[in-house]
């Protein structure tokens, strides 16, 4: 049966991001942005309905992150991907761009969400802006 | 006696070809085991393990019959085997007998991701949100489709109307079946206080059957708490919301005790010869049960 819906597990997530103040952004197994957060929309600058869903590509260069030496980072090259390659939490700093203020610091988790199968269907990534000495 | 019943869920499906399917095995499937009671085969579908789902197994005839074979379709769990699962039920101190002493053949198999089929049947199970491994179903006969979502809880966390479809859980087995049986177990007022007990408010059940375009559907699962006269007032009360939604009114009742209604593809274009036709036997006393 060829179906529009999203697994359960995604669609729990997702809920759940929506009842939480902490910015938090929703990715399939493929890292396809599929949903973030009001939170992350206030940090991000702009809400999810006017971004919609991104392609791994298409997150990457809009908020183009960047680590703390100020060096671009491709999709490997970001910790967070590893949640979704081995099923294992994550955990990162490092810099992206907003659509409201430029580049902000952030240290950000990834959960990876496993249910039946043997790789992760997706993750929950959780985000905290990092002050200027590094503290969030 | 009451009108609605008080059997926890069971529903008795018969197929244009005469072979059957149960949906759950919750107290009314008593009554049903004894009207089987020549059957040699028997194919029980499992929503889910909860007790009021599962607690007719141990007075269902055919387990007690060494010449039946009976096969249980279930969800699947990292933490045991389905069979391991139910076994915990029929056991002691729960019961007399182990599941391994059952003079009937039982085969415990738990539902693939991907389509099946049973005979002419293609059934179709999917995860939904319920507390615990959950599924419901969609059966299709011929073109002739069904859904059975007794116990689901679509508006957790989210309303049903600024959600997209690929959003919505439940979506892809309920969408455009011509019958669908749903939970529905409180009324709009109560379910603020049951938030996440993983069962639906009026409102939302109507919504859901709105969203995925159901041609028909029973209100399932009554809250066991509920009164004739509180179902009667509630089954007006879906009527007429359905009516202000800007549908007929006929489509939508709340499931009794020993329904039985006849479900049929509308036919499509010029081909009336794959019309399907179903029986869908529910609740009350031999057949079905809706609260649980």
């Amino acid at each position: 049966m060829e179906g529009a819906q999203r697994p359960l597990e995604l669609i729990l997530a997702r809920n759940f991001l929506t009842s939480v103040t902490t910015p938090a952004v929703l990715v399939d197994g493929e890292g396809t942005l599929l949903f973030y957060n009001e939170a992350a929309a206030a940090l991000l600058g702009r809400s999810f309905e006017e971004a919609g869903q991104m392609r791994a590509d298409e997150w990457i260069r809009a908020f183009a992150p960047i680590d703390d030496d100020g060096a671009p980072l491709e999709l490997d090259g970001i910790e967070l991907v590893e949640a979704l390659k081995t099923g294992r939490p994550a955990q990162t700093e490092l810099r992206i761009r907003t659509a409201s203020d430029g580049y902000r610091s952030i240290e950000a988790a990834a959960l990876p969400i496993v249910a039946g199968q043997d790789k992760a269907s997706g993750a929950i990534i959780m985000f905290w802006t990092r002050t200027d000495n590094g503290k969030t | 006696m009451n009108r609605y019943g008080g059997n926890t869920s069971c529903v008795q499906v018969t197929f244009r070809d005469g072979s059957q399917l149960i949906l759950d095995a919750g107290t009314g499937i008593r009554a049903l085991g004894l009207e089987l009671a020549g059957a040699p085969r028997v194919a029980i579908l499992l929503t889910h393990l909860h007790l009021d789902h599962i607690q007719g197994l141990m007075f269902f005839h055919p387990c007690f019959r060494p010449e039946c074979e009976i096969t249980i379709w279930g969800p699947s769990s990292p933490e045991a085997s389905l069979e391991d699962r139910i076994a915990r039920y029929i056991s002691a101190p729960l019961s007399p007998v182990e599941v391994r002493e059952l003079p009937c053949s039982v085969a415990f198999n738990e539902a693939p991701a991907s389509e099946w089929r049973i005979g002419d049947v293609t059934i179709h199970a999917e995860a939904v949100t319920h507390r615990g491994p959950t599924l419901g179903y969609r059966i299709s006969d011929g073109e002739t489709t069904l859904a059975y979502i007794p116990d689901h809880e679509p508006a957790l966390g989210a309303s049903l109307d600024e959600l997209s479809d690929e959003w919505i859980s439940g979506y892809d087995l309920a969408r455009d079946v011509d019958l669908l049986i749903h939970d529905c177990q409180y009324t709009d007022a109560e379910y603020p206080a049951h938030v996440g007990w993983g069962h639906s408010a009026l409102g939302d059940s109507l919504k859901f059957i709105e969203r995925v375009g159901a041609k028909r559907a029973l209100l399932f699962h009554h809250d066991p708490l509920h009164t004739d006269e509180t179902l009667d007032a509630l089954a007006a009360e879906a009527a007429e919301r359905w009516r202000a939604m800007g549908h007929d009114p006929e489509a939508i009742a709340l499931a009794r005790e020993g329904d039985e209604i006849e479900v049929s593809a509308p036919r499509q274009g010029v081909h009336a010869g794959g019309q399907g036709r179903s029986t869908v036997g529910t609740t009350a006393a031999p057949q079905v049960s809706t609260r649980g």
